[in-house]
């Protein structure tokens, strides 16, 4: 397997789901994809990890889950962000951005 | 938070549709990931072998998204009860002796707590009654319970005034009226001496209580010519009124005046040792400082603090001393707060810590046993527990289903235990009748109780289940795996632990007999001595006459005269005397001077006990004179002044030197100081029958000195109680509305007044054996199981040429090696008992060194029995046999 791929740091899973579900509603296979897509293919979530950082979410209420369509019409069960999700995004993004810049400042003085 | 909740509860309850879904959706995500490969070029097998590479174990995802779902914990408890019910009923025999050995634990335990809950838990009536406080006085002398006597009138009046702590002040005195009933032709409607308070009209306001019926104390009614009224207790007007709600505005007839009936309390206003059976104003009158007689119940105001008030009461106390040295100096005032005040004034405490003490001992023993047999049973599962750990189980599961076990064994005690228990409530509630006070409280299996019960049960588990699942978790797989089987003394370190539980065990079984051992020896000894004067056939009975008759000395005397030459003609009389106390029964204390002896001040004179008595007194208890005469009908009131000592009198304010013709003078209150001569010395009776306490004490002639509140004795020749109806036909003709209070034989004053103490033995012994008994089961079960884990060693041991007396002395040497050290273990902790003990229970004196070598001499035989059974079984162990033996 080509191993382009970067391991997530913690915590940082929860975000990227939050952030791909601010734009609409999608099924968990979708999500994965997506987050594969965005980041040229260097990011990939493992269905181990997905699913349970879903349910936590859901657990956490920041996002819903309902049973829907999907493209081609079979049945799949779709997250959405809540509004105490959208919330979250909002704290968890900032503190990336600071976490970020930090870190960058850092490796690049010394 | 809630989100969180419905998830988890969704989870749990609907597990097989969040099961579904969750394999509906992750089998959705695989068929898009096919449908992605193929898409790219894949042929469709390929493309199903990647999507199941990549996605990993379908089976291991479900599982880590079911710990996300939080479930885990209640589904493996659910897992572990159900694996300990099957446990527990593959050994039904192991089961029913844990079960029952926690089950008497916890139910000795409830039964005893249930006490607790009676006296000290329940809340006093009335509104927010933490912010009621009851104002004492402290006797500067000591004695029992010295720091909850009544205070006098200047002092309520003074102190009611000056304070700044309390928002309301109330005074309540106990009182003693005669109740005359309304129809006096039947047999039964004798007059009816009651217990009663009089009180001042805020009481009831202060208590913040409402009558059932009727009203309470209005303003005013504490003034002369407007104090007739009355309310009664709820018990009173039931028992005697038969409930009447019509009783309201009548007049019923109370010291042979006419009272108006304006209330009834409800059932629920019981104030504990101060709960009289009616009420009456209190009508102020100019009282002596040195006449204490008043309880103040007080409302703190808003915000004051129970220091505060203390502080402030101090202070007031403090003044009246400095203001009137001669009769407060010393003194102090007490602030309690009402629900304290009660249950200490009752005296009730110690006698229940000491009671819950002993059960919680049993209880500890009872786990020992059951952690003793579950470590056993561990013992024999290790090759189970090592298998399950190979397989992948963690120490903490382990640890977990174990406890588990231990759990469910605790709740079925607990709950059998319960059962057990609400029998023992009513039994304990039936036989604790010995006063008025004690049986009215209501014992019941309340929710104090059944939490109690729980928490004990929960806190059984712990301490039954730990030990074993820890070391169960330390079970080391290979050894384990390989060890079994051929082992010459398997289980080492089980045996040791289970060592040290039953070693405990039989300490605190030792510390338990000799507490109790003292503690009954005590007992005993005040039943069984000797009292100073003949209890047997002696006929009592109690009189006040009431101001309304016999306000006069001379009437009171003139009706003493006349109530003794009446008894002496009763049939069966022997002799008949009349006095201020029956003998052993705590008279009052007088302070007193002896002539050419230095003038003390008022707090450090000499006391000894005053008892005023008619002349046939001595001759009627049986008390003997030892010099001297006693009393004469010449000894009159206007003779010169004379008393009789008893033997302590002249030991202690004498120094033995010879006493008659030596001139005291008594300080009594209310009479003009006068010397008087020692015409005669009695011996000694005890003070109180309940103590071995012998005090100074004067007798004083009643013609002399009349009181108005008497008791009189007649010795019989027969049954004394065959007497009774002569005598209330006697006191009837000569006043017909004069109640006769507590007429009994002197033997029933004796055992009321010495109370619960034989309930006490018995509870107190029976919870000993119970200890000792369990203790027993303890050893024989360590010993048993090892001589059953040892029959290969001891087989090879005979085979080598071992022989049984051999065997058994060896396994016997490792039972008193046990018995010893717990024995000396109990030793140690019990010897400062007698001191603790002594501070506890006043009057009891305990030193008994003789229990010190009789209680650990039986616990040894106790143990070489338990011992010797399991011993002997060993000792016919055919050597083929053992070593065959798995």
């Amino acid at each position: 397997m080509a191993d382009r791929r970067i391991d997530l740091p913690q915590g940082t899973l929860d975000l990227l789901i939050l952030r791909t579900l601010a734009l609409e509603p999608q099924h968990g296979w979708a999500i994965s994809e997506r987050i594969h897509q965005v980041s040229s293919k260097a990011l990939f979530v493992q269905q181990g990890s997905l699913y349970p950082a879903l349910h936590r979410l859901e657990r956490k209420g920041w996002i819903k889950a309902r049973w829907g369509a999907s493209e081609n019409n079979r049945r799949a069960k779709f997250y959405e962000l809540t509004a105490l999700g959208r919330k979250q995004l909002e704290r968890e993004e900032s503190a990336w951005r600071k976490l970020a810049a930090a870190v960058a400042q850092i490796l690049e003085t010394t | 938070m809630l989100n969180d909740l419905l998830f988890r509860l969704r989870s749990l309850f609907r597990r097989k549709t969040v099961d579904a879904e969750l394999e509906e959706e992750l089998r959705f995500h695989f068929d898009k990931q096919v449908s992605k490969f193929v898409q790219s070029g894949l042929t469709p097998a390929e493309a199903k072998r990647r999507a199941r590479l990549e996605f990993g174990g379908m089976e291991q995802l479900k599982e880590e998204h079911r710990d996300v779902r939080g479930v885990s914990f209640v589904e493996t408890l659910m897992q572990d009860l159900h694996y300990a019910v099957r446990q527990l009923l593959k050994s039904p025999g192991f089961t029913a002796a844990a079960v029952l050995t926690l089950a008497l634990g916890i139910a000795v335990n409830a039964t005893m707590f249930s006490l607790v809950s009676a006296f000290l838990l329940r809340r006093p009536p009335g509104r927010e009654p933490d912010r009621v406080a009851v104002v004492s006085s402290v006797n500067p002398a000591g004695g029992f319970l010295p720091d909850v006597l009544p205070v006098s009138a200047p002092n309520y009046l003074a102190w009611r005034e000056a304070n700044h702590v309390f928002a309301d002040m109330a005074a309540a005195e106990d009182r003693t009226v005669s109740l005359t009933p309304q129809d006096r032709s039947a047999e039964e409607s004798r007059p009816e001496a009651l217990r009663s308070a009089a009180v001042s009209p805020n009481y009831f306001s202060v208590f913040g209580v409402s009558p059932l019926l009727g009203r309470t104390l209005a303003e005013g009614e504490d003034q002369p010519g407007h104090d007739h009224v009355v309310i009664l207790s709820h018990e009173l007007w039931e028992r005697h009124f038969g409930s009447d709600a019509s009783l309201i505005g009548r007049t019923i007839r109370l010291n042979r005046e006419n009272y108006t009936v304006i209330g009834v309390m409800p059932a629920s206003f019981r104030l504990l040792g101060f709960t009289p059976q009616l009420w009456t104003p209190f009508v102020l009158t100019a009282a002596a400082r040195k006449d204490r007689s008043l309880y103040l119940f007080a409302r703190l105001k808003p915000r004051v603090t129970l220091e505060e008030a203390r502080a402030e009461m101090a202070t007031l106390a403090r003044r009246a001393g400095e203001t009137f040295p001669e009769t407060e100096k010393g003194w102090s005032a007490a602030v309690r707060i009402l629900p304290d005040f009660l249950v200490h004034a009752f005296g009730i405490r110690n006698g229940i810590a000491v009671l819950m003490t002993t059960v919680g001992f049993v209880l500890m023993i009872a786990c020992a046993n059951v952690a003793g047999l579950l470590l056993a049973r561990a013992a024999g599962r290790r090759k189970e527990l090592a298998i399950r750990i190979a397989l992948g189980a963690g120490r903490l599961r382990i640890v977990r289903q174990l406890l588990t076990e231990g759990l469910l064994i605790a709740l079925l005690g607990g709950a059998m235990g319960l059962l057990l228990a609400y029998w023992g409530i009513g039994f304990v509630g039936a036989n604790l009748t010995f006063n008025e006070a004690i049986s009215a409280v209501p014992l019941s299996l309340d929710w104090n109780v059944l939490l109690f019960a729980l928490s004990v049960s929960l806190i059984c588990a712990l301490l039954c289940g730990l030990a074993p699942a820890l070391k169960g978790s330390q079970t080391d797989v290979n050894t384990s795996l390989k060890d079994e089987g051929r082992a010459a003394s398997a289980g080492r370190s089980h045996s040791r632990l289970r060592t040290v539980l039953v070693t405990g065990e039989i300490a605190l079984a030792l510390f338990l007999l000799i507490g109790t051992g003292l503690l009954l020896r005590g007992i005993f000894l005040v039943e069984h001595q000797n009292l100073g004067f003949q209890a047997d056939h002696l006929l009592t009975a109690s009189v006040t006459l009431d101001n309304a008759r016999y306000k006069d000395p001379s009437q009171q005397t003139l009706f003493v005269r006349d109530l003794i030459s009446r008894l002496q003609q009763i049939p069966g009389a022997e002799a008949a005397a009349v006095a201020s106390d029956l003998p052993a029964t705590g008279p009052g204390t007088v302070t007193l001077q002896i002539k050419g002896q230095p003038e003390l001040p008022a707090n450090q004179r000499l006391s000894a006990l005053e008892v005023l008595v008619s002349i046939d007194y001595f001759r009627a208890a049986g008390v003997p004179l030892l010099g001297g005469r006693t009393f004469t009908e010449t000894d009159s009131a206007t003779a010169p002044r004379v008393v009789v000592v008893n033997q302590e009198f002249v030991h202690r304010h004498l120094q033995d030197r010879d006493p008659l013709g030596k001139q005291i003078r008594l300080d009594v209150k209310g009479a003009t100081p006068e010397w008087s001569e020692i015409i005669g010395v009695v011996g000694n009776v005890k003070s109180y029958s309940e103590g071995p306490n012998d005090d100074p004490e004067v007798y004083e002639p009643l013609l002399q000195r009349p009181v108005s509140s008497f008791s009189l004795m007649i010795r019989t020749t027969s049954d004394p109680n065959s007497l009774a109806s002569a005598l209330r036909n006697a006191i009837a003709q000569m006043d017909a509305e004069l109640p006769l209070a507590r007429l009994m034989s002197m033997p029933d004053v004796i055992e009321r007044q010495r109370g619960g103490n034989p309930f006490f033995v018995t509870v107190l012994g029976s919870f000993a054996i119970l200890a000792l008994i369990l203790s027993a089961i303890g050893i024989y079960g360590l010993v048993a199981y090892s001589v059953g884990q040892r029959t290969h060693e001891i087989g090879i041991r005979m085979a080598l040429g071992a022989k049984s007396p051999d065997v058994l002395r060896m396994i016997l040497r490792d039972g008193m090696k046990m018995t010893a050290v717990g024995a000396a273990v109990g030793l140690t902790l019990a010897l400062p008992l007698p001191k603790i003990f002594d501070a506890m229970f006043y009057g009891l004196q305990l030193r008994d060194p003789q229990l010190y070598f009789v209680v650990p001499a039986a616990i040894l035989v106790v143990a070489m029995l338990a011992t010797y059974i399991p011993a002997r079984r060993a000792t016919r162990v055919d050597p083929m046999v053992a070593l065959r033996y798995q």
